[in-house]
């Protein structure tokens, strides 16, 4: 059914467009600091905690009926073993344990009525990009969706504490919290007094989109003992004109599997790394280590 | 008698429509649950997604669609052009711009009563240009230069939204593609109800330059002639429609070629007379964009189409059925 296809093609690219359109002037919300707003009250039912736009949930008992609209989040619901209380999932889930529930669309743009037919008693939302309406009518129907915005690594790790106190999985959370942060360190004190490559990371797109600073992204580049050729950026995510590639010149750029590069860049030496690298969850412990091989393949072999 | 049973039939269907709109949705619902949710019952998941998701989009896509028809039919009337329509004449892409314009700096909410009044703004700039722009020197509108005009003025206009839309940093705005496509998604009844308070008085009034648009089709002179202040049921004409076509716009976006497919599809019905089109064509556009909004939302479920490309399915080989039917060679 090719109507069909190009149809789901159209669709696709309006969600692309609509995250692009909006990535670019974020600053309103860059003030914030994931510190600040995930901050728990209390460690024992009820809980009380604040989400990415500063809307205080309160939970009474662990939630049952969970879906995640943002992938991340997913992941980690799942290595916190709370996956028996997920209801629904989005097109893009595709983990054995809940590739058997029903989805409700994708995740910036989900159908409001499968949402509310799942009855759901947490809704986590990426904050941002969504289209308003959905939020609204989701809080009119008596779920607030909380909202999270994994952009750097504290607000990944910081997502994960909370989920995991919100489902009193704490124990579970703060090991993930722990792999991460040690494999972190160990790659950092690798790659300590080694050259830093100049990397460029490509997020797809034509003009390509890359990462700027205040990234996850960046920050694991960082660590790995990269540098990063467009931290100067003002946004954390940008498209680049393709010049720009042969002004700064990277000595290796990054991308994943799935990832479009420009035939011009063709020639600079790329490495296309698993595309779990773009999901900031419990995964950033291997991505890091995936990142730091492609760096310095001589120190990680 | 003709237009007697051509009316009801309408509401016949439209009422078919809006029952299959109800009914119909990525959640499936049986009849039993359907009229339990409408009287207050069942449980408050069902009832807040008949109620209140599907409700208003529903008495939305009946207004808007009915005012895009009524309002096509009034400037292919003004106009004395086949192809004349609120999108081909770059005036849903003012309302549009106007709309973005005041949402995205922060001076009104997307449901605000006010919001219709900024499109109208946007949508008289868009008319003024091309009206100007087409007309030749005797002050005859050329109607050549007239959808030309219309088609970059909207082009134009388009650009302006994706530009706003860059450069804004509000939050609570929705995508470009929604604003230039048009969408039905997500209709809170507030918004519903503004349009209703919009479309239904200009509605009325539109009708009721039927028999004056009836001399005018004749031409200017002769409607001089028999009685008509020209100048004055033009204005109207021009005023209002804009009015109803920003409403429209303001809370869905751009929804192109109802009011070119539903015009002339009546007119093969009932003939010329504008007090039996007029009507009829707000029947038949609410009906149309009902349909086509519930075809939206559930061809690719749960994904929903903007419900302008399936609008733009039907319409855009409607025009070029006109476009080849009234043009001779040599003439556009």
């Amino acid at each position: 059914m090719p109507l069909l296809r190009s149809a789901r093609f159209f669709v696709s690219l309006s969600t692309l467009i609509l995250q692009w359109g909006c990535d670019l002037p974020k600053d309103h919300l860059s003030d914030s600091t994931p510190g600040s707003v995930l901050e728990s009250a209390s460690q024992t039912y009820p809980i009380q905690i604040a989400d990415y736009t500063n809307q205080v949930h309160l939970f009474l008992e662990a939630p049952s009926r969970i879906i995640s609209l943002v992938p991340s989040a997913t992941e980690t619901l799942l290595s916190i073993d709370v996956e028996n209380s997920l209801v629904g999932r989005t097109d893009f889930d595709d983990a054995p344990g809940i590739s058997h529930l029903p989805s409700v669309g994708t995740g910036l743009n989900p159908d409001l009525e499968i949402l509310l037919s799942l009855e759901p008693d947490l809704i986590i939302a990426f904050a941002g990009e969504s289209d308003p309406s959905i939020m609204k009518h989701l809080r009119n129907a008596g779920t607030i969706p909380f909202m999270i915005r994994p952009d750097k690594l504290e607000d990944a790790t910081g997502i994960i504490e909370t989920l995991s106190l919100i489902t009193d999985r704490e124990h579970m959370g703060d090991s993930i919290i722990e792999t991460i942060n040690s494999s972190l360190e160990m790659v950092r004190k690798r790659v300590e007094n080694q050259p830093k490559p100049r990397v460029a990371y490509i997020l797809g797109g034509e003009p390509p989109w890359v990462t700027g600073p205040d990234t996850y992204l960046h920050q694991l580049i960082a660590v790995s003992g990269g540098q990063n050729i467009f931290e100067d950026l003002k946004h954390e995510y940008v498209p680049v004109s393709l010049e720009e590639f042969f002004i700064r010149k990277p000595d290796l750029i990054l991308s994943t599997e799935h990832t479009y590069i420009p035939k011009t860049l063709q020639n600079s030496r790329t490495i296309k790394l698993s595309s779990s690298i773009e999901i900031p969850g419990p995964g950033l412990a291997e991505a890091i280590l995936e990142i730091a091989r492609a760096i310095h393949p001589k120190i990680f072999p | 008698m003709k237009p007697l049973v051509y009316g009801s039939l309408l509401v016949f269907c439209l009422l078919i429509a809006a029952g299959l709109s109800i009914w119909l949705g990525p959640v499936e619902f049986t009849s039993a649950q359907i009229l339990e949710a409408l009287k207050g019952g069942g449980s408050p998941e069902n009832r807040y997604i008949i109620r209140d998701i599907r409700g208003p989009r529903t008495i939305l896509a009946i207004h808007v669609g009915g005012g895009l028809a009524l309002a096509g039919a009034v400037f292919q009337a003004l106009l004395r052009n086949p192809l004349a329509e609120p999108y081909i004449l770059g005036i849903s892409g003012g309302a549009a711009t106007g709309a973005v314009l005041v949402i995205s700096f922060g001076v009104m909410a997307s449901q605000s009563w006010a919001l219709p009044l900024a499109a109208f703004v946007g949508s008289l700039l868009a008319i003024c240009t091309v009206l100007a722009i087409a007309t030749n020197r005797n002050r005859k509108v050329d109607m050549r230069v007239l959808l030309l005009a219309g088609v970059v003025t909207g082009a134009f206009f388009s650009a302006c939204i994706s530009l706003i839309l860059t450069l804004s940093d509000a939050p609570n705005i929705r995508n470009a593609v929604v604003w230039m496509m048009g969408s039905l998604a997500g209709t809170e009844w507030s918004t519903a109800i503004v349009v209703c308070l919009y479309t239904l008085p200009c509605t009325i009034i539109l009708i009721g330059l039927a028999k004056p648009l009836n001399l005018l089709a004749i031409g200017e002179d002769t409607a001089n002639y028999l009685g008509v202040t020209v100048e004055q049921v033009k204005l109207t004409g021009y005023i209002v429609a804009s009015l109803m076509t920003a409403a429209g716009v303001a809370a869905t976006g751009i929804i192109g070629f109802v009011g070119l497919i539903i015009p002339h599809g009546i007119r093969l019905l009932v003939g010329n007379d504008y007090r039996v089109l007029l009507p009829l064509c707000f029947l038949a556009g609410g009906t149309f964009l009902t349909v086509a909004d519930t075809v939206s939302r559930i061809l690719i479920s749960p994904v929903e189409i903007p419900v302008g490309v399936v609008t733009a399915l039907f319409g855009v080989p409607a025009f070029l059925w006109l476009l080849r039917g009234h043009t001779r060679p040599g003439q556009l």
